[in-house]
């Protein structure tokens, strides 16, 4: 082994105090500092990927107490491999947007970089923890930064949405405390592979609150219906590069962490059951949403929210195959969609409203760009043989071995919404006359090759699914251990 | 309409969390049967193993000292945060927004105060690990003496840079203690200092040197956040 | 006598700290002033921790510190954790509301109002 998982907190906060200190010397290394951090990171979490799949669960406890009087943090074949795709999206975005503004001594660019970095930091912990308090720790990173960068934009309405996610967010993590204080007032204890192991105790009313306040609480980050009202502004009024973070990185955190709780602290199978019907309404609403939205990013953002209904569905399945579709979707669109948000912002780059009818007959202007969005339209809606192909026919596999018929329909006939909705643009991209009053940005270098290495990736998984499925086998087989996962924690010494 | 709503919601809410808090009963010990606390472990091993006085500091420093590392990052955050957010229009050093002119009393009285404020948080983070109180604590009463400062003089300034560095110092103390421990110790946080004996100032280990850095950082902190948001351009 | 007391305490201070965690999501959700919203979040943050540290509370209980002579004469202690969550909870707290203050500073700015009907350009 060469480091082990705490490094993936503590580097990012050492870099983050001090960057302050090095750019008093060097103003650059505002912005090269975070990358440095990231490419590191990316490589540990790659050879502690490859560790993980010979020997198994690494459990590594902080300050010597070993669970359940210490935090622990488990990098398994599950977290690990959420943590990997989300250090190599942060990188990627942390490229996009190394030429986003070039004046440095630009306040907001000083912090810019930061709170990406810190951004990254609290949803790979999220991740990573094995402590429901600490949990809480790291949602509230993640969202602080999440708000600052939000509301990144002075000229537009980016304030407001920030305060609106900021509301949902607070709300958030006090009905998180609340369920932490429910279990921890029954069981004495904090610690998740505790919890799970002790929860058959528990009175059934107790856990049912528990898991209500705990599943509006993750809901709101993880923008299932109803709670979800903060994510189009979210993402609309963003930074671009930023609305993929959010999309590719701390969404997946936040489902993590739902799951998480669902199935390994909980024994409750109707929560599955909630699983499934949350998503579908999800699904349903953002889906049809998405079709009527003039703007790009808010379509983009429905997408999202759609495609994140569908991956409750998957997990509510409750069996392998279903957790195995679930991560694969996740995959997937962790890369499509930011893929989408890093070429659709320079598609709609000078544009004030970011309105889609504005990207009328771009594609002779920006070839790549408009490729590559085109791309992650095919790859997205599901045609063969892109990425999003292999992951819809695997939620389909899943629910045909499971029985559920409905989810078959469902999956359908939202597909063809989405066909609808994303046709439209590349419709408009294609074969509609340029408006002359639409200037065109070119991406720059480091942009366009974030954007490729996406685009490589969505044709590699693409023609050789087999190139993730190993490690998303292992990763949905880890997940339904709970058994192990408890023993692996608490068995330590 | 709307209000009804809401106020029939949170009727329902109120309903169930009392029911369910009421159910788990106040001032009794409300676990399920068969369940040994943490607690018991962390007021057993506190005494015995790190020698440190106050439970409270060695749960937040020790045994739970990665959230408190979160937490700090979670302050760090929020003024940076607000540096990013407000960054247009700030008033020179010595020009703000709100602008009144203090008495006489009140100026003199501060400039007595102040020092002895600050003695106080000192105080406090200092004796973290012994008696209640502790670097958080500590740096928010520094933090009104600064406060206090700038109420009553209007002219009275902090250097932004002075902030900065001290804020980032006494964080890589915190996370620089922090992956020492992982090299000598073998985890993250881990006690690498001998503890010493029980009620000594010099005991617990790394707790007082965490603490008093987390005192330094908070105090800078939030001087920072009242610092910036007074010179704010309305 | 003592039990009387501890029968008012015991529906006394939950019912208390649910009470204030109704008031301020009720502030937060029906006024339509920024700044009381904000001032609604922050008091759902003390009814949270009040109902944190109360968790915590045992009958007759002495604060968690092993100071001088304790050792010797020991009574029972009060749950340390939830004072520790609350000290985190605390903190965070704080942290919010200082980046919704700032915000309220910026949509003040940028509109000259802050009550929420005038500056909704987003849907709510």
């Amino acid at each position: 082994m060469v480091g082990t998982p705490v490094l993936f907190v503590a580097i990012p906060l050492l870099a983050a105090f001090l960057i302050p200190l090095f750019g008093m010397i060097w103003k650059e290394s505002v912005r090269v500092i975070p990358g440095i951090v990231l490419a590191y990171l990316l490589v540990l979490a790659i050879n502690l990927m490859n560790y993980v799949m010979v020997n198994g669960p690494i459990v590594e406890v902080i300050a010597g107490w070993a669970p359940p009087l210490g935090i622990n943090l488990v990098f398994s074949a599950f977290s690990g491999f959420l943590v990997t795709l989300m250090v190599f999206l942060g990188l990627i975005v942390w490229m996009y947007s190394y030429r986003f503004k070039r004046n440095v001594d630009f306040e907001p660019a000083k912090k810019y970089f930061l709170l990406l970095m810190m951004l990254i930091t609290g949803s790979v912990g999220m991740v990573l923890t094995g402590d429901i308090f600490n949990l809480f720790v790291f949602i509230e990173i993640t969202s602080i930064s999440a708000y600052a960068l939000t509301a990144f934009y002075t000229g537009r309405d980016s304030a407001e949405a920030s305060f609106k996610y900021l509301m949902l967010g607070s709300l958030a993590s006090a009905f998180l405390l609340i369920a932490i204080m429910i279990i921890y007032s029954q069981l004495g204890t904090l610690n998740m592979a505790d919890i799970g192991s002790k929860m058959h105790l528990m009175k059934p009313a107790y856990k049912i609150m528990a898991i209500i306040f705990l599943f509006t609480a993750l809901g709101i980050e993880a923008e299932i219906f109803p709670l979800n009202g903060w994510a189009p502004d979210a993402y609309a009024e963003a930074p671009g590069p930023v609305g993929a973070a959010f999309a590719g990185i701390v969404v997946k955190a936040a489902i993590y962490a739902s799951i998480r709780i669902i199935y390994t602290l909980f024994d409750l199978s109707g929560a599955y059951d909630l699983l499934i019907v949350i998503g579908m309404i999800t699904l349903i609403v953002a889906e049809t949403a998405a079709i009527r939205q003039e703007k790009l990013k808010r379509m983009l953002a429905y997408s999202s929210i759609g495609q994140m209904g569908l991956v409750m569905v998957a997990f509510g399945m409750g069996t392998e195959e279903g957790v195995f579709a679930a991560l694969f979707l996740m995959f997937n669109h962790a890369i499509i969609k930011s893929l989408l948000f890093l070429s659709g912002s320079y598609l709609v780059y000078n544009s004030k409203d970011k309105l889609i009818k504005e990207v009328n007959g771009i594609g002779k202007f920006l070839p790549i760009t408009s490729f590559l969005f085109v791309l992650g339209s095919f790859a997205i809606v599901g045609l063969p043989p892109f990425a999003g192909f292999w992951s819809k026919l695997s939620v389909l596999t899943a629910a045909a071995d499971s029985n559920m018929l409905l989810i078959i329909a469902l999956v359908l006939i939202v597909s063809i919404i989405e066909v609808v909705y994303y046709m439209r643009v590349v419709n408009r991209i294609y074969f509609f006359k340029k408006d002359e009053s639409v200037s065109t940005q070119r991406p720059t270098l480091n942009a366009l090759i974030a954007m490729i290495t996406l685009g490589a990736i969505v044709l590699i998984v693409g023609f050789y699914p087999d190139a993730v499925t190993g490690f998303l086998h292992r990763a949905s087989a880890d997940l339904m251990d709970k058994a192990g996962y408890i023993n692996d924690v608490l068995t330590l010494n | 309409m709307k209000k009804f709503v809401v106020i029939l919601l949170l009727a329902v809410m109120g309903y169930y969390i009392s029911i369910t808090f009421f159910d788990i009963g106040f001032g009794d010990s409300h676990l399920v049967e068969g369940v040994v606390p943490v607690k018991d472990a962390y007021l057993n091993e506190t005494v015995n193993s790190l020698n440190v006085a106050n439970t409270v500091t060695s749960i937040v420093v020790n045994f739970r000292g990665f959230d408190t590392l979160g937490e700090v990052t979670v302050l760090f955050l929020a003024v940076t945060a607000l540096g990013g957010i407000l960054y247009k229009k700030r008033h020179q050093a010595g020009e703000r927004s709100v602008l009144f002119s203090a008495s006489k009393v009140v100026t003199s009285g501060s400039k007595l105060l102040f020092p002895a404020i600050v003695l106080l948080g000192a105080y406090v983070f200092i004796h973290g690990h012994l008696s209640p109180g502790g670097g958080f604590q500590g740096g928010v009463i520094i933090a009104t003496g600064f406060l206090l400062m700038l109420l009553a003089y209007e002219n009275f300034t902090v250097g932004h840079n002075t902030l900065s560095v001290i804020e980032s110092l006494a964080g890589i103390t915190f996370a620089g203690v922090g992956i020492w421990g992982l090299i000598y110790g073998g985890s993250f946080l881990e006690n690498f200092l001998p503890v010493g004996t029980l009620n000594d100032l010099f005991s617990g280990g790394v707790i007082p040197i965490i603490y008093i850095a987390v005192g330094f950082k908070v105090a800078a902190e939030l001087t920072g956040v009242i610092y910036t948001v007074l010179h704010e351009k309305g | 006598m003592e039990d009387t007391l501890f029968k008012i305490l015991d529906y006394g201070v939950y019912g208390t700290a649910v009470l204030v965690i109704l008031i301020g999501l009720y502030g937060a959700l029906v006024k339509r002033s920024l700044l009381k919203i904000v001032i609604g979040l922050s008091i759902i943050d003390s009814g949270i921790n009040l109902l944190l540290v109360a968790i915590g509370y045992l009958k007759g209980g002495t604060a968690p510190i092993f100071s001088p002579g304790y050792l010797d004469n020991p009574k029972i202690m009060v749950d340390p954790i939830p004072q520790a969550l609350v000290l985190t909870a605390i903190v965070i707290g704080f942290g919010v509301t200082a980046v919704a203050l700032a915000l309220v500073i910026r949509l003040y700015r940028h509109h000259g109002t802050l009550h929420i009907d005038e500056i909704r350009n987003l849907k709510w």
